[in-house]
C-alpha cells in the first residue's frame, strides 16, 4: 500500500470511528443514564448548562426540549427486570403507587422515541387515570389485546418498545434521593 | 509495521475530532432542525399552537400525548422577542426557553407564576429592551420557547383552547 493510501485509510477509519461512536453513544445514553432505579434510568443533567457534550447530544437526539430535573424527571426503560428488551408481543403488568410528584405519566414509545398507532388510541397512563383508592396501589396491563378488566396500555405486536416515566414537579424527598424512590415495577406475564 | 505509525496517529486524531465535531453537529443541528420545523407554517417569532401529539403528529421526538404544546421558534437577529404565558388555573403548565445548544435558559411553571399571566423578553447580550420588563439573556440568536399545558383527558383541549391561545410570541 502506498503512503498516501495508508494516510487516506487512517483518515477514513478515524472519521468512521468518531462519528460511529457519536451515533452509538447518543443512541444509548438514556439507558446508561447516571441514575438507575429498578428498570428505570435517567440523567439528572438534562437541559442544564453544565451538561457534558455527550448528554446534550443524546438529549437532542432522543429527548429534545426536555425540562431540567426541578421541573420534570424523565425515566426511561427499554428492558424488563430480567434484562430482556421490552417486546410489544408480550403481556406485562406495571404496578406502583401514586408517585412523589405533582403529576406523573407512563408513555409507550417505539425504540426511536415515537408514538405508535393502536386502535384504542391510548399511549399513556397517568396520575389522572387512577381513582383516589388506587393511589395506594395501581396496576396497568401492557399488552396487544385489551385485558378483561383494569387499566390498559396497548402494546404493538412484533415491535420492541420503550417506556418513559415522567414526574412533573417531583417532591423534595424524591429530589433528595431519586435512587431510593419507589418507582413502578414491571413484570412480564407471557408472550403471544 | 513502522510505516503504519503515522496513519494510526492520524486515525486517532481524526476520530477524536470527529467525535467532538459530531456531538456538536448533532446538538446544534437537531435544534436548528426543530426551529425550522416549528417555524415552517407559522413563521419565526410566532406561537404555534400544536395539535395534540399522536402517531400522525409528532413534531419532536418523545412527545407527551398528555400535554398540549405551543411553541415559538424565535430569532433575535432583528431584535428581542417578547413571550406571554397564560397559565390555566389548577393544573400544571410551564414556559421554558431553549437556546441553540439545547440548554434551558428559563423555566417557570404555573405555581411559580402564582397562576397569573406573565411576560418575558428574550434578548441577546447588549440588545436594548423596554424598561420594566423581565429579561432573559441568551448567547445565540435562535431557539425555541415552549408552553406545556397538562390535560387530564385529550378531550379537554376543546374547552382550554381559548385560554391556551392567550400565550403568544412576537418580535419587539
Amino acid at each position: 500500500m502506498k503512503r498516501w493510501q495508508r494516510y487516506t485509510l487512517g483518515v477514513a477509519v478515524g472519521l468512521a470511528a468518531g462519528f460511529g461512536l457519536v451515533w452509538q453513544e447518543t443512541g444509548s445514553a438514556f439507558d446508561s443514564g447516571s441514575v438507575t432505579n429498578g428498570i428505570w434510568s435517567t440523567s439528572l443533567n438534562y437541559g442544564i448548562a453544565s451538561a457534558d457534550p455527550l448528554t446534550r447530544a443524546a438529549v437532542a437526539r432522543r429527548g429534545l426540549l426536555a425540562l431540567p430535573k426541578t421541573e420534570t424527571v424523565y425515566w426511561a426503560a427499554s428492558r424488563d427486570s430480567d434484562g430482556k428488551p421490552l417486546d410489544g408481543s408480550c403481556t406485562y403488568e406495571l404496578t406502583g403507587k401514586a408517585l412523589d410528584s405533582r403529576w406523573w405519566s407512563v408513555t409507550y414509545y417505539d425504540r426511536d422515541g415515537y408514538l405508535v398507532p393502536n386502535d384504542a388510541r391510548i399511549w399513556s397512563f397517568s396520575g389522572a387515570s387512577i381513582t383516589p383508592e388506587e393511589k395506594a396501589g395501581w396496576k396497568v396491563t401492557i399488552s396487544p389485546a385489551k385485558p378483561v378488566a383494569g387499566h390498559w396500555l396497548p402494546g404493538v405486536k412484533g415491535q420492541p418498545f420503550e417506556l418513559t416515566l415522567r414526574m412533573y414537579n417531583p417532591g423534595p424527598a424524591f429530589v433528595k434521593d431519586p435512587k431510593a424512590a419507589e418507582l413502578p415495577v414491571l413484570k412480564k406475564e407471557g408472550c403471544a | 509495521m513502522k510505516r503504519w505509525f503515522g496513519p494510526t496517529a492520524v486515525a486517532l486524531l481524526v476520530a477524536a475530532a470527529a467525535w467532538h465535531g459530531g456531538l456538536a453537529l448533532a446538538t446544534y443541528g437537531l435544534m436548528e432542525a426543530a426551529v425550522r420545523k416549528t417555524a415552517a407554517d407559522t413563521g419565526l417569532n410566532k406561537m404555534r399552537y400544536n395539535a395534540l401529539a399522536t402517531p400522525e403528529n409528532q413534531p419532536v421526538v418523545r412527545p407527551s400525548p398528555d400535554l398540549a404544546y405551543a411553541a415559538c421558534a424565535y430569532d433575535l437577529t432583528d431584535g428581542p422577542v417578547v413571550v406571554t404565558m397564560a397559565p390555566v388555573p389548577g393544573r400544571y403548565s410551564s414556559l421554558s426557553v431553549f437556546d441553540a445548544r439545547t440548554d434551558v435558559v428559563f423555566v417557570r411553571n404555573d405555581q411559580q407564576a402564582k397562576e397569573k399571566p406573565f411576560q418575558i423578553v428574550i434578548a441577546r447580550d447588549g440588545q436594548a429592551v423596554p424598561a420594566g420588563k423581565e429579561v432573559v439573556r441568551v448567547g445565540y440568536d435562535r431557539g425555541i420557547a415552549l408552553v406545556r399545558l397538562l390535560l387530564n383527558t385529550p378531550s379537554e383541549i376543546k374547552s382550554l383552547e381559548p385560554l391556551r391561545r392567550q400565550s403568544s410570541c412576537r418580535q419587539i
